[in-house]
């Protein structure tokens, strides 16, 4: 059986730790247009990047009740890419640098198309799984990515999807290696920007829970 | 006196020519970026050399207006001796833009009365005002003067129902609902409102997550690992080995 080729990202004892800093917040869809009007503007000048993503939420329940969680996405414009493995840890509380963005561990793998079927073996079972589709905007090292978010009605059919609001979710990110402070100050700038059609802030997903 | 006069003249010629080098030096890089960056420059900038250039000549106003500054008008420049001979110290404190004291540079460098087109147009300009009546003046100013004011009230009191469709737009259609952004941010983070399991909607979040984490009890085999998500792998480990020992996935 000849293995597909995947391109994997070396994960070696020394890497390094990548931190994911993230400012959320939504658009209603009225808006949306001029929205994307002023990030074309304020973001690096490219052809816009559309995207249809389908993405599956993987739990590893512990005997202690906090559980693993993994997430694989693919996308559905393109599906021979290979799917893309995503690993997020707690939120970081407390630095006085970073008290402007959500900063977590993170660490991102490509997967073969595979991925689902190893994952279940190793015990992970899918919890959840939706569907986003939208635009991507780039402007240095910071990401914006607007996407309308679907729920899966069937699970394993992504045709059938439902929108989940009348907004699209609107995430501000960048992806830098620990200890860097200055990230969240540029994104702060940035997102001051986005005022006041988009109110983008740090929201803390553990508060949010009950 | 004499001596205090002539010293404070002095002084203050010097401060003078040290303020117009300045602006001379400002004024040389920026005609040399404009010829030689132009592809790079970026109007901030061009703007930052035009502040840099007013703020000069704002200097050298107030220079020239100081209670110190004796009147330069006072005092009258004869040259007492013209040569058509070139003058190589006059050429080395001009930097080489005057090589000749000359009759030719005599009218540019010593004028003190304005150029003689200029002197026209002010001489037409002045017959024209002194042809407009006294009330037609005073009128022309009094509508110029509710024109500024207008515009300045405009300017300093930005006022809503100056364009009743913005502001309507404003007021009356947000642009973003923070509900729907809790609702998103909670989708994507921990599925609420997106398990299988089929809640109605983002109102019992709580079960979700669980639901989906029953089956999964019986198989998981944890080693030990502490409650934080980041330090399972050891666990993942564990896993792998049971898995194998009873499902035999390799056939091989």
């Amino acid at each position: 059986m000849e293995a597909p080729p995947v391109s994997v990202m070396p994960v070696t004892g020394g890497s390094i730790n990548m931190m994911e800093y993230l400012l959320q917040g939504s658009v209603l869809d009225q808006a949306l247009e001029s929205l994307l009007h002023r990030l074309r503007g304020l973001c690096d000048n490219m052809e816009p990047e559309t995207f249809t993503d389908h993405e599956l939420v993987y739990l590893l329940k512990g005997q202690q009740g906090n559980p693993f969680i993994l997430r694989a996405r693919h996308s559905l414009s393109h599906p021979a890419a290979p799917w893309h493995l995503r690993y997020l840890g707690q939120p970081e509380v407390g630095d006085k640098g970073r008290q402007h963005a959500l900063v977590r561990n993170c660490l991102d793998v490509s997967a073969s198309h595979s991925l689902p079927d190893v994952l279940n073996e190793m015990g992970f079972r899918m919890d959840h799984e939706f569907v986003a589709n939208g635009h991507v905007f780039r402007r240095g090292a910071l990401k914006v990515v607007v996407s309308k978010l679907s729920r899966v009605l069937v699970p394993g059919n992504t045709e059938n999807t439902e929108r989940l609001s009348l907004s699209y979710l609107v995430e501000l990110s960048v992806l830098a290696p620990a200890g860097q402070d200055t990230v969240s100050e540029d994104m702060r700038s940035f997102a001051e920007q986005l005022k006041p059609l988009v109110h983008l802030e740090k929201i803390d997903p553990s508060k949010q829970r009950h | 006196m004499q001596q205090r006069e002539e010293k404070q003249l002095e002084a203050s010629v010097d401060l003078l020519i040290s303020r117009v080098a300045h602006l001379k030096n400002a004024l040389n890089n920026f005609i040399y970026k404009l010829e030689n960056e132009f592809e790079r420059l970026a109007w901030p900038s061009v703007l930052d050399n035009f502040a840099l250039v007013s703020g000069q000549l704002n200097t050298i106003n107030k220079l020239l207006r100081n209670e110190k500054t004796p009147s330069f008008r006072n005092q009258v420049i004869i040259p007492l001796e013209l040569s058509p001979d070139r003058d190589d110290e006059l050429a080395k404190l001009t930097e080489q833009r005057v090589p000749v004291f000359s009759h030719e540079i005599v009218p540019d460098h010593l004028r003190t009365k304005p150029d003689p087109e200029v002197e026209e147009m002010e001489k037409q300009l002045s017959a024209e005002a002194a042809r407009l009546g006294p009330e037609a003046a005073q009128k022309q100013i009094q509508t110029l003067n509710k024109l500024c004011s207008n515009l300045l009230e405009k300017l300093n009191n930005p006022r809503e129902d100056r364009d009743p469709e913005s502001s309507a737009i404003r007021q009356s259609k947000p642009s973003f609902n923070p509900t729907d952004t809790l609702a998103l941010v909670g989708a994507v983070a921990f599925g609420k409102g997106l398990s299988k399991c089929r809640p109605p909607g983002p109102g019992a979040p709580g079960q979700g997550p669980m639901m989906g984490g029953g089956p999964t009890l019986q198989q998981v085999t944890i080693g030990g690992a502490s409650g934080q998500p980041g330090k399972m792998p050891s666990s993942i480990k564990t896993n792998i080995k049971s898995a194998s020992g009873s499902m035999h996935p390799y056939n091989r």
